[in-house]
């Protein structure tokens, strides 16, 4: 069988976007939150490469930290929905009959919310913060994750090599661990990218309209919220942090989409 | 076809009630107390003061109890009254509700009317530059968020070229032409961001059921290609698809509520919204409520659609045939 | 015209690990006007994919390299595909394998059959209608004129094949081609579908190839029989003269291996031994080499033309041999 690596651009993207988060201190030129270091609504120059706030903030630092924030949320959001909706898919899975039916209703219900408006009635009770959004996102994301992990474990208990391993006597909460998690492995992984996505669009919008990070701490939300409210004055303010959520959601979601292709032809060629 | 009404009908109006259920536990549920909210920081608020205000808002009941209350009163049309204004909250939302179904209807239409052109021309030749092009875009249109859309918008149409207002509302009784004006820029900001969905799952519905064995007859037949498009590809690729749209309209009645405050619509979006700031319990849940009924209900209309567009799903577990 | 189709050195390929393969290798035929043709193989053979080519209804990844194909006299490959629309349906027609996936399974058949109608005459829909339901009573349909509103699923195998045979005669084509048409009924509605497409071939004077791997059903309806193997000719003749005496190994053997009541039961069923090659695997010389009893030397070296024994064809080289062994028998 040929293997043959190539390179994936969206995941070097990713890569790349995570990495520069994480150092954003040592990248960002000025203090994210430090006043006047340039004048207000100033546009891109030598001097400010993406151009300064309102209160003359310096936008690349701005920008830098609050991709922190952001891909923070999404990333805890994203785990928390791969674990909650893993647990959720695999009991149902599992134990099928009406545990089963019941779960999966209760999915369906979920789905059924539209999601801004379950952010919105859970950010005002919750409180928004670093801690409640993610739970928020990551609850919102998990019903699809749970479906995926249920069909996938209904596959694969099906499966001859399933069949002849519990025929053999072994625990069916063994081969969970050991033989059916590792083949259901690139499902998930897909399932985790396409999460990431979302919910890096579910915090943005969360934050644009004010129900997500607060000022002055800003995720790229916020700072899009604020942007927008200036945009009469220029327009470069709310641009650069929509470029920064767009380029993450489409390096998440080619990401995603790629490695389901190639399982798709893995799977067709065998 | 009755019996079909019906099992669709309880299967929808089950989970509905579990949607209700679960919007409500979590209002109740979650930390944040609204009669502390009302108050403010601002006097000081005595143990007793606080007791008489939850007694008041009937806070203080257990919770299935509320959950019980809560429900007869909303099967009878009342919704409970606003923490804040005194409102009816049934009233609040009956008089925001045109609004949002308007900005809907016309989402909705946009976001099919460019899915019927792009999807078969995606189809018609899979893997031309036409096909990749629109396949650029849809990936695209999928990581742009509305809200972004809507602001790409606003610079271009309102700030540059000043050709539309991007924010406000009147309604039709007072001026179609205002109206329709003001609806534009809401809608085709909205349309676009339910297209790419739409797009991709028409588009590999149909090139599925391209395969079909019933195409080839159709060609085998000497008819034109665009002809076993529309005729044949196509209404045998709405079935699965309505059933897409009816879950479009769900991330519709959620991105609506982004793009009412956004461009100042006053539709029951906006009132969820300015209500969580409030923390106004009682009109988020009635506004949760008839957004989840509305979404539900469209969902199982596209269902009997379903079911008359192909008159097989009427059928139960096997067919009546004939020797 | 003599013929109602020639084919000339018709190659199709499918992609392989190995580059392009040959599923049909260069074959060559005729049917000639009126007559029955029934093409014999097993499955993988290429018999379906050269039905389809005629048609050309070949899609990707499966191509045509070369090839003519003459019906009616006019050379079909060479044509623009909107000229070649205009023949289909009405001067060469096809019935598919399952009558139940062939239908638009959410358009009633009379709509299926008028809009057939209505491609080539310049009737109005009433009377397409009529037409119609001519049409099903001439296909033994019981009371077409309420039938002529059914959707698919709500009618029979049997009788969906007949709506089939019904669409691809709407055109009033002259040659007729029958893709494995019976494979998916049971025994004796296939009987009564090939009885029909007797009577009406009969009636309308068409020219048919019938496709099948069941020998039993191509030598009750058909004039002639020609077997292919692994993309191949190997045989052509009359069906009494190809039963009584094959002269190609392949079909020798397949008639061997013919289960019915008058075998022996205590005895293993004959089978041949080994199986057809992969395409992207092919031997030297004769295909069906490696499976022969009569196989020499030569077969694993040369391809055996088709060649001539009376009004016969084989492509063996011992194909005398086994005509004059099978004479004295």
């Amino acid at each position: 069988m040929n293997r043959r690596r190539r390179f994936s651009f969206s995941g070097f993207l990713i890569l790349l976007i995570l990495g520069i988060c994480v150092a954003a201190p040592l990248l960002s030129p000025y203090d994210p939150y430090a006043i006047g270091v340039a004048d207000p609504f100033s546009g891109p120059s030598a001097k400010n490469w993406m151009g300064a706030d309102d209160l003359g903030r310096d936008l690349l630092s701005r920008i830098l930290y609050g991709g922190r924030i952001t891909i923070l949320i999404a990333m805890a959001a994203t785990a928390i929905a791969l674990l909650i909706g893993t647990l959720w898919g695999l009991t149902a899975g599992v134990r099928r009959g009406w545990i089963d039916e019941f779960l999966m209703r209760t999915a369906d219900a979920v789905m059924a919310i539209p999601q801004i408006l379950f952010g919105l009635v859970a950010i005002s009770a919750l409180g928004a913060s670093v801690i409640s959004l993610p739970i928020v996102v990551g609850i919102l994301l998990s019903p699809t994750t749970a479906r995926m992990a249920r069909s996938a474990v209904v596959t694969e208990l099906a499966s001859d090599y399933v069949v002849a391993a519990v025929a053999s006597g072994t625990k069916r909460s063994r081969l969970i661990i050991s033989e059916i998690m590792p083949n259901i492995a690139p499902q998930l992984l897909v399932q985790l990218s396409i999460n990431a996505a979302a919910a890096v669009m579910l915090e943005a919008t969360l934050s644009f309209i004010g129900l997500g990070i607060q000022p002055p701490n800003a995720s790229w939300g916020t700072l899009m919220l604020q942007g927008y409210a200036k945009i009469w004055n220029t327009y470069w303010f709310v641009f650069f942090p929509a470029m920064a959520v767009t380029i993450t959601i489409l390096a998440f979601n080619s990401y995603g989409e790629r490695i389901r292709i190639s399982m798709d032809s893995r799977r067709s060629s065998v | 076809m009755g019996r079909f009404l019906f099992r669709r009908a309880t299967s929808s109006l089950s989970v509905l009630a579990l949607s209700v259920v679960l919007v409500f536990m979590s209002i109740r549920i979650l930390p944040g107390d609204p009669v502390l909210a009302k108050l403010g920081a601002a006097t000081e608020v005595t143990p007793a003061a606080l007791k008489a205000l939850r007694e008041e808002a009937g806070l203080n009941r257990p919770l299935l109890v509320q959950l019980f209350s809560w429900i007869t009163h909303a099967l009878h049309g009342d919704l409970g009254v606003s923490y804040f204004s005194q409102f009816k909250v049934t009233q609040l939302v009956t008089e925001r509700i045109p609004v949002t179904l308007e900005l809907t209807f016309f989402i909705i239409l946009i976001a099919v009317i460019f899915s019927l052109i792009l999807a078969p021309l995606s189809a018609l030749r899979p893997g031309s530059i036409v096909d990749r092009v629109i396949g650029y875009f849809t990936s695209f249109g999928l990581s742009v968020p509305g809200f972004v859309i809507g602001i790409i918008f606003i610079l271009i149409f309102s700030l540059k070229l000043q050709w539309l207002p991007s924010r406000g509302f009147t309604p039709i009784s007072e001026s179609v032409f205002e109206n329709l004006k003001l609806m534009i820029l809401p809608s085709i900001t909205g349309g676009l961001t339910a297209t790419p969905y739409l797009v991709r799952y028409l588009r590999a519905s149909m090139l599925e059921i391209k395969q079909s064995p019933f195409v080839r007859t159709a060609e085998g037949k000497g008819l034109s290609n665009i002809r076993i498009l529309f005729r044949h590809i196509l209404p045998n690729s709405l079935v699965p698809t309505l059933t897409m749209l009816g879950l479009i309209v769900g991330y519709t009645l959620s991105g609506v509520v982004v793009i009412e405050y956004m461009f100042g619509l006053p539709g029951i979006g906006s009132l969820a919204i300015e209500s969580s700031f409030k923390r106004d319990y009682s009109v988020i849940q009635g506004v949760a409520l008839t957004i989840i009924s509305f979404f539900i209900f469209t969902t199982f209309v596209f269902d009997v659609l379903c079911g008359i567009v192909d008159p097989r799903l009427q059928l139960a577990k096997g067919s009546q045939g004939e020797p | 015209m003599k013929s109602a189709l020639i084919v000339n050195g018709l190659s199709l390929s499918v992609p392989s690990a190995r580059g392009r393969v040959a599923v049909v290798d260069d074959i060559s035929f005729d049917i000639p006007t009126g007559s029955k043709v029934g093409l014999v193989g097993e499955s993988g053979s290429g018999k379906s994919l050269t039905a389809y080519s005629l048609m050309r209804l070949i899609k990707d990844p499966v191509r045509i390299d070369q090839g003519e194909i003459f019906v009616g006299g006019k050379e079909i490959l060479g044509m623009k595909l909107k000229e070649f629309r205009q023949m289909r349906g009405n001067d060469i027609s096809m019935i598919y394998q399952d009558p139940m996936s062939a239908l638009n399974p959410i358009m009633r058949i009379g709509t299926q059959i008028i809009e057939s109608i209505q491609l080539r005459a310049g009737v109005n829909r009433l009377q397409a209608r009529k037409i119609a339901i001519e049409l099903l009573a001439s296909v033994g349909i019981p009371e077409p004129d309420r039938r002529i509103d059914s959707y698919p699923f709500e009618m029979s195998g049997g009788m969906l094949q007949r709506v089939v045979i019904a669409i691809a005669l709407s055109g009033e084509p002259k040659l007729l081609i029958a893709d494995e048409a019976t494979t998916a009924l049971d025994v004796t509605t296939q009987a009564r579908v090939l009885t029909l497409v007797d009577k009406l071939a009969a009636e309308r004077g068409l020219s048919v190839l019938l496709i099948t791997h069941d020998l039993g059903v191509a030598a009750q309806f058909s004039d002639e029989i020609m077997v292919m193997y692994s993309g191949k000719i190997v045989e052509r003749g009359l069906v009494s003269q190809i039963f009584s005496n094959p002269v190609h190994p392949y079909t020798k053997a397949l008639l061997n291996s013919r289960c019915d009541y008058t075998i022996d039961v205590t005895k293993p069923i004959n089978s041949i031994a080994g199986q057809p090659p992969r395409p992207d695997n092919r031997p030297e010389g004769c295909v069906f080499s490696p499976r022969c009893v009569h196989v020499q030397p030569q077969c694993r070296q040369e391809v055996p033309p088709l060649i001539s024994i009376q009004d016969r064809l084989s492509a063996c080289f011992r194909a005398e041999e086994l005509f004059e062994v099978g004479m004295v028998k």
